[in-house]
């Protein structure tokens, strides 16, 4: 049993290894031969390019700034998003109350909100926080709220025949229950989190990788640019990896789809 | 009415249907899905409801567990008049969603303990004998996604009788399970059932199945309005010889009490 598991998961990073290798390639041959232009660099200087920047600590430094944002803002907004979910598919006020809230302001999408941010917040930390938790709050309630309506009947009917109160229904069985509606909406906040945190350095940061993209474009640093392109990308693709390995460690065993 | 009294009475009814009724109304108008359905369970008995589906016998059930309130008549369990679900009453669903995913099997079987308080060495105890008893001893550490659909349904009438309840209602438990496995459930159900002697309320639309299992079969009449047509003592021993001349002459009889209402249904 285990040793198959272990061959699965070989298998799984060896494929990665090879779809990444042949990402890597189509790019080397397309800068090579199909473009040929000093605006599309093949991987190798590219690649040069990012080393020197670790060696001397620079692309550390925007990463860690941008993930740091990611990091707060995306607490921030799963710790409001999750209780608030709850209670819109627990109460049936709350859902009449709330819903229109949700349904109004997912349709502002964080970029729009970045202008506000700004005036608001100034160009420091808080507003790039704010606008993380701002994209990843409202698909956090959403699926949770959507959990708690899709917990099965029999297994609220079948708890209160056990002896439940409404509490321990609502404790015991609703909320595990929706535990992996509430990671699944965190991870696609996650992505929603890379798109945001771009288009607000872009605009107004010191610092990140939004900040890097921008400075490379001002300075016509080419290699720069997609330094700070597959930087996005390799995190991104940690990230969700992460957070798929926590769904399935947490709630490997729910039958929901992750 | 003293109710006291009567329970002492040799043939105590555990629960009374008295000329119960349960009209929907909807935007497209009223269905009267049971109509004046009158019965009393007595204690120890396995009774099983038999009828075609749609007509009421699990909406019977939902009213004895408490998940639907009669719209005419009453049902009492013990004198008292039933109106939410309750511990006193075990349900076994026919789908196996009714268990936990998260929790393995044994604390899926020690769920209503835990709701209870009782110590985790207690209940683990307690589960562990209730696991023996649906013959999964050593599948405790399992969860729900590892068992397969007859397993499930061991668990489920594990987590019932986990409880100790008054009576156990099994509302088609064994539909969704394929011919072999659901023969052998069956097996398992009466070994219990003598071990225990627990009362049970049992809906099926299996006749084989009902007279296999039942010390009486209710044969309900069609909807709308379903109600009682019959109730027949299946007097066989157990465990019971489904080709023997008296278990085939049972079976005859249920049958013909049915065969009108299969044929109308059509």
């Amino acid at each position: 049993m285990r040793s198959t598991v272990r061959t699965e998961r070989l298998v799984t990073v060896a494929g990665y290894l090879a779809g990444f290798g042949l990402l890597f390639l189509i790019w080397h041959l397309a800068a090579t031969t199909l473009v040929r232009s000093t605006l599309f660099p093949p991987p190798g200087p590219v690649l040069e390019r990012a080393w020197v920047l670790i060696e001397d600590g620079i692309l550390q430094e925007q990463v860690i700034a941008s993930l740091k944002r990611i990091g707060q803002g995306f607490l921030l907004g799963s710790a409001i998003g999750i209780p608030v979910g709850l209670a819109i598919g627990s109460f049936k006020p709350v859902r009449w109350m709330l819903e229109p809230w949700t349904e109004f302001f997912r349709f502002i999408p964080a970029v729009a909100m970045i202008t506000v941010a700004v005036i608001w917040f100034g160009i420091g930390e808080e507003s790039k926080v704010f606008l993380i938790a701002y994209t990843t709050v409202f698909v956090v309630i959403i699926s949770t709220a959507a959990g708690v309506g899709a917990v099965g009947r029999d297994k609220i009917r079948a708890a209160q025949c056990l002896g439940a109160t409404r509490l321990q229904v609502f404790r015991l069985v609703a909320l595990p229950a929706t535990v992996p509606y509430i990671l699944t909406g965190m991870r696609l906040a996650m992505s929603n989190a890379f798109v945001t945190i771009v288009a607000a350095e872009l605009v107004a940061s010191n610092d990140g990788l939004g900040k890097m993209l921008w400075d490379a474009r001002l300075f016509m640093q080419i290699e720069d640019i997609f330094v700070a392109l597959v930087a996005l990308g390799m995190l991104g693709f940690a990230t969700d990896r992460t957070f798929r390995f926590l769904i399935r460690a947490f709630a490997g065993r729910f039958n929901a789809t992750v | 009415m003293n109710v006291r009294g009567y329970e002492r009475g040799f043939n105590v009814a555990l629960v009374t249907l008295d000329g119960v009724g349960k009209t929907y109304r909807g935007r497209t108008g009223a269905w009267e899905a049971v109509r004046d359905f009158t019965l009393d369970l007595a204690e120890g008995e396995f009774f099983c409801l038999l009828g075609t589906s749609g007509c009421g016998k699990t909406t019977v059930l939902n009213m004895v567990a408490g998940f639907e309130q009669p719209t005419a008549g009453r049902i009492l369990l013990d004198g008292r008049p039933v109106d939410r679900p309750g511990a006193d009453r075990g349900v076994v669903f026919q789908g196996h969603d009714s268990l936990y995913d998260w929790l393995t099997a044994l604390d899926n079987i020690g769920f209503g303990l835990r709701l209870r308080g009782m110590g985790r060495g207690e209940r683990r105890a307690k589960a562990e004998h209730y696991l023996k008893m649906v013959g999964l001893t050593g599948q405790g550490a399992k969860h729900p996604s590892e068992l397969s659909g007859g397993m499930k349904q061991r668990i489920q009438i594990a987590r019932a009788l986990a409880n100790d309840p008054r009576i156990l209602l099994m509302d088609e438990p064994f539909g969704a399970l394929d011919a072999m496995t659901r023969a052998v459930l069956q097996g398992e159900l009466s070994r219990i059932w003598a071990e225990t002697r627990k009362t049970v309320l049992f809906i099926t639309h299996d006749i084989e199945e009902a007279c296999a299992l039942a010390t009486r079969v209710g044969v309900m009449k069609r909807g709308p309005g379903g109600t009682l047509k019959a109730v027949i003592p299946v007097d066989l021993p157990f465990p019971r010889e489904r080709t023997s001349d008296a278990f085939m002459s049972v079976f005859r009889d249920v049958h013909a009490l049915i065969h009108d209402e299969i044929h109308g249904a059509h």
